[in-house]
């Protein structure tokens, strides 16, 4: 999957990322906070296979690094 | 670890639920909170209200409510009780345990054991286990399993990951030696390396409660608690809940012979809706047979939401008919435990605050 693909995946499960580039910074995104770890971490589950924690999710400073969390 | 517990039956069950009402949104707006996160937020994961319990009510007085309506309803004495379990997190005390204070208010047999069981959300399937392993084998004819607590009094009203989340409900279930019945399958399980995204530090024999003031400590959400508070890890919680409950589901359903198809419902620790969707989904079951409404009129209940939710989706099915059902609760511990069994007919009281209006 390309990094593409995998922003278009993420944008129509998680609607915060819609509009959203590798580039952009969580901390701007206006509804970044537990609930939307709590939704990537669904999306990395059900879209992917994928277990990924919390902690992962909070090390991420760009969509873009989110995007790396996904093989 | 799997058990197969043959020649039981559950007789009754009963749900008093705190008589308090919370609302989701009205609170987060007196706290100051945005309105269109709250909607959202309430729309994601599911919260509308919980009921708490008034000032003074306890873990121990939901339950003993719960068990008397119980005892009424199917026309028996307490003295018939050969032992009663005790499940929570929240009891009256330190010592004695909530299982010998109600054993003293019911009038119990004094040749009929008491003991608590120290488990939050998975507690309910873990004493089930223990009520029917006394019976089978342990020389019971009928015991009482009470789960309950009151854990909306642990959180800090400004921490939102968990304060929003509970309601306060104790529960009462009836666990009988029978001749013929179909095996209940068991598989109960626990990982201690996830015990502290989930606890409430202070009050226990580590970080004994003393005369200090405590210290409101926020974190990178700007939730608030301190030491005495329940802390939560959501998204860790979230990610264990998806890893061990589907695997345990399938496990006791392969043992029970059941199949998605052939099994009435698949009924979930009441955590969230956003966390019963989630599992359920991977469970393989359809949403309908995956009840969630309890959690969002009462609130997480800890131990006694399988019960609730039992009575709440399956409650008049199960007085007049035997239903396949799987029960799965998942939580502090980390623990877990499932359950493929056929129940019903049966006894129940209707789910109910106390103190009765």
């Amino acid at each position: 999957m390309s990094p593409s693909e995998k922003l278009h995946a993420l944008q129509a499960d998680v609607d915060l990322f819609v509009g959203a580039t590798p580039e952009t910074r969580l901390a701007s995104l206006p509804s970044w906070g537990s609930l939307a770890v709590l939704l990537v971490i669904l999306h990395c589950e059900t879209k992917h296979g994928l277990a990924v924690s919390s902690a992962q999710v909070r090390g991420c400073a760009t969509v873009g690094d989110l995007l790396q969390l996904i093989p | 670890m799997h058990s197969s517990i043959s020649s039981v039956r559950l007789a009754g069950l009963a749900v008093s639920t705190g008589s308090v009402t919370r609302d989701f949104l009205s609170d987060g707006l007196a706290l100051g909170l945005d309105r269109v996160m709250l909607e959202k937020t309430a729309q994601t994961i599911g919260l509308r209200e919980r009921k708490v319990a008034a000032p003074g009510v306890t873990a121990l007085d939901l339950c003993e409510d719960a068990t008397r309506r119980l005892l009424d309803a199917a026309g028996l004495d307490a003295t018939s009780i050969d032992a009663v379990i005790f499940v929570t997190q929240t009891p009256d005390h330190a010592q004695p345990n909530n299982a010998s204070l109600l054993h003293g208010r019911l009038g119990l047999a004094t040749g009929a054991a008491a003991f608590d069981l120290s488990l939050g959300c998975s507690g309910w399937v873990y004493g089930l286990q223990q009520a029917a392993l006394l019976c089978a084998h342990g020389g019971a004819a009928r015991v009482l399993l009470c789960a309950g607590d009151t854990l909306s009094r642990l959180t800090h009203p400004r921490d939102r990951s968990a304060d929003p989340l509970f309601g306060d409900a104790g529960s009462a279930a009836l666990v009988e030696r029978t001749g013929a019945a179909t095996p209940w399958h068991f598989e109960l399980g626990a990982d201690g390396t996830g015990a502290n995204a989930i606890i409430v530090p202070q009050g226990g024999a580590r970080m004994p409660h003393d005369c200090k003031p405590l210290t409101e400590i926020p974190d990178l959400d700007g939730n608030v608690r301190h030491a005495a508070n329940l802390a939560m890890q959501g998204g860790e919680v979230f990610n264990f809940s998806l890893r061990q409950a589907p695997p345990a589901v399938a496990a006791v359903m392969r043992q029970a012979g059941f199949t998605v198809e052939g099994t009435d419902g698949l009924v979930l620790h009441q955590a969230n809706r956003f966390v019963i969707t989630s599992v359920g989904r991977k469970c393989g079951f359809p949403a309908e047979k995956t009840p969630s409404a309890v959690v969002e009129r009462y609130g997480n209940q800890s131990s006694a939401s399988i019960p609730c939710a039992l009575l709440d989706a399956f409650g008049a099915t199960l007085v007049a008919r035997p239903q396949k059902l799987v029960l799965c609760g998942f939580g502090v511990g980390w623990s877990w435990g499932a359950v493929a069994a056929e129940f019903g007919p049966l006894v129940v009281a209707p789910i109910q605050a106390y103190p009765h209006a």
